[in-house]
């Protein structure tokens, strides 16, 4: 089943167009990562599926609900941390939680026991008794996206929720998500932290410019942009000129450290990669350690964003 | 529990510290007790209708009005804090409507001016006990002065909120026009005997009919004038209301 599916949906400011006919459908059950550069478009597509704004043309479906024309029943059936931090300066932490469910209309019972465990959970008992205004930005972050987890709801949206949160802060929230994920729930996440999405996104679609520029799993995207890979090779001390050696090999980097390291990028790095070891030991030349990096979510990124602002270049757009 | 009604309680609780309570007990407490008996010595007493008030219950009754203006204040503050708190696209992406919202608005500051006024009425009883002149006319002119006085108040502070984007801006507007509606009224002096300019300058101001509605209540002096003062008052409570919530609608996410 989608629970979120999206056509051709535009929204323009004046004559800037944000969002330029975007297609999207998320499955129920995955967590969907929604990247792209600054002004690329994210955060209003993010507003639009919340219904916080309407499109200026197309349609969106949410959880089966037509979301211009019954925005309230969609967002009754969905939570939102948005990217802008918000907080009530005057309320406990515990506080907090509590009248956020009860604004969604938990009943007490219910609230108390939640408050409890998501004091537990973002590790937030130490200062359940200090108000907002008190704690630092990482803190106020945690208890605004555990405070999302204070009511029911069938889609999460979360835009950066890790956003000045410390390392293990952040790995815990990720494994929060997903544990939540198991348990049914369908999030919907940007963010820019691009291991955050590999390590958490079923699904990612890349926006720039307003449209959607690849989907894909985190996988399949590595297969169709990132083909060229790194190969390390470390190399005891050579008397000869490591350049004249391997001159007719090509494509290959070679950075000087303690010993000799050979860096080889290439879309076809494993033929590279014989060729190499073919001229160390035909030249007598022992190999001390050799790594494969496997190509990021990061340099995908970099790639598919800079494929499409050079077609947008050679298009005139 | 209705919408409306669970954002009322959220308001209330964000808004009801003790900060501003003792803002709203002391501040009236020291006009009526200090300021009301120190200027006893210049103004014996103040003309009212057919009667005359000494200063101390005629600054009592003053209060309330006062203190209903100043409790709607917490209207703009709410708004403010949510735009500048997140709180205001937070609850908008809730299970919430805007209508909702600022009906909400008007739900608080109609309770907060309502109690403010009943606070203030008991504080201020013992000094004008003896020129009450209680009706049937007493209780519902008190009621009305204070809700058309808090939803025009408070509209007044939402719009405000909505205009502003510095907290430094909307401090200093917020406490220069509230200054001036406490000021240049009724409430702490009477028109007559006030110069010209100064007088017409009092009946510029909603604060100076909503005063005159709750002392006509008080001390049984209903006529013909404070008729057309609570016309004019019903009249701006719809006018800034509407202009609000047309802004509060209009304010971009």
């Amino acid at each position: 089943m989608l629970c979120i599916e999206a056509k051709s949906i535009f929204r323009s400011y004046g004559n800037v167009t944000a969002v330029d006919g975007i297609d999207l459908s998320v499955e129920s059950g995955k967590i969907f990562g929604f990247l792209g550069p600054n002004g690329a478009g994210k955060t209003t597509t993010m507003k639009l599926l919340t219904t916080l704004i309407p499109p200026s043309s197309g349609s969106i479906t949410i959880l089966g609900i037509d979301a211009s024309r019954h925005p309230l029943d969609v967002r009754k059936k969905i939570g939102v941390v948005l990217q802008q931090p918000s907080y009530e300066p005057t309320l406990t932490v515990e506080k907090s939680l509590e009248k956020y469910g009860m604004m969604w209309d938990v009943d007490a019972k219910t609230r108390r026991k939640r408050v409890e465990e998501l004091l537990t959970a973002f590790d937030l008992q130490d200062i359940r008794k200090k108000k907002n205004d008190d704690i630092s930005i990482g803190q106020r972050r945690r208890v605004q996206v555990a405070r999302e987890f204070m009511h029911d709801m069938d889609l999460l949206f979360l835009d950066e929720p890790t956003a000045g949160l410390d390392p293990s802060a952040r790995r815990g929230l990720l494994d929060y998500i997903k544990g939540k994920v198991r348990d049914g729930l369908t999030i919907f996440f940007t963010t820019h932290i691009l291991e955050e999405a590999e390590y958490l996104c079923d699904e990612i679609a890349i926006i720039n410019r307003g449209k959607i520029i690849a989907v894909d799993t985190p996988d399949e995207l590595k297969n169709k942009f990132g083909r060229e890979k790194t190969i390390k090779i470390r190399i005891g001390k050579v008397e000869q000129d490591l350049s004249s050696i391997l001159q007719e090999v090509g494509d290959y980097d070679i950075l000087h450290d303690e010993g000799t390291v050979i860096t080889i990028h290439s879309a076809d790095s494993e033929q590279v990669l014989v060729k190499i070891l073919q001229v160390l030991q035909s030249n007598n030349i022992t190999i001390e350690d050799l790594s494969v990096v496997p190509t990021s979510l990061e340099e995908i990124f970099l790639t598919v964003v800079k494929n499409s602002n050079e077609s947008n270049i050679s298009s005139g757009k | 529990m209705n919408p409306i009604f669970r954002l009322v309680n959220r308001n209330l609780t964000i808004s009801l510290n003790m900060g501003f309570v003792i803002w709203q007990v002391i501040f009236p407490v020291i006009y009526i007790f200090v300021a009301g008996f120190a200027y006893t010595a210049l103004i014996h007493n103040v003309p009212f209708g057919s009667k005359s008030l000494n200063y101390p219950a005629f600054i009592a009754s003053g209060m309330i009005g006062f203190n209903i203006m100043n409790s709607t204040l917490i209207s703009g503050i709410i708004i403010w804090n949510d735009r500048r708190h997140g709180m205001f696209e937070q609850i908008l992406v809730g299970p919430f409507t805007r209508a909702q919202y600022i009906l909400s608005n008007v739900y608080t500051i109609g309770i907060i001016g309502l109690v403010s006024a009943g606070l203030i009425t008991a504080i201020g009883y013992p000094i004008f006990f003896t020129s009450v002149q209680f009706s049937i006319l007493t209780i519902p002119l008190v009621v009305f002065a204070s809700m058309t006085g808090a939803i025009l108040f408070g509209s007044i502070a939402s719009i405000i909120s909505t205009r502003l984007k510095s907290s430094e801006g909307f401090n200093v507007v917020i406490n220069t026009v509230f200054l001036f509606f406490a000021f240049v009224s009724t409430a702490f002096y009477p028109a007559q005997g006030a110069p010209p300019i100064l007088a017409t300058a009092f009946y510029l101001n909603p604060l100076t009919y909503l005063v005159d509605v709750v002392r006509a209540g008080i001390f049984g002096n209903f006529t013909g004038t404070v008729g057309y003062e609570m016309v004019v008052l019903t009249v701006l409570a719809v006018v800034f209301f509407v202009i609000a919530t047309k802004l509060l609608s209009k304010l971009e996410l």
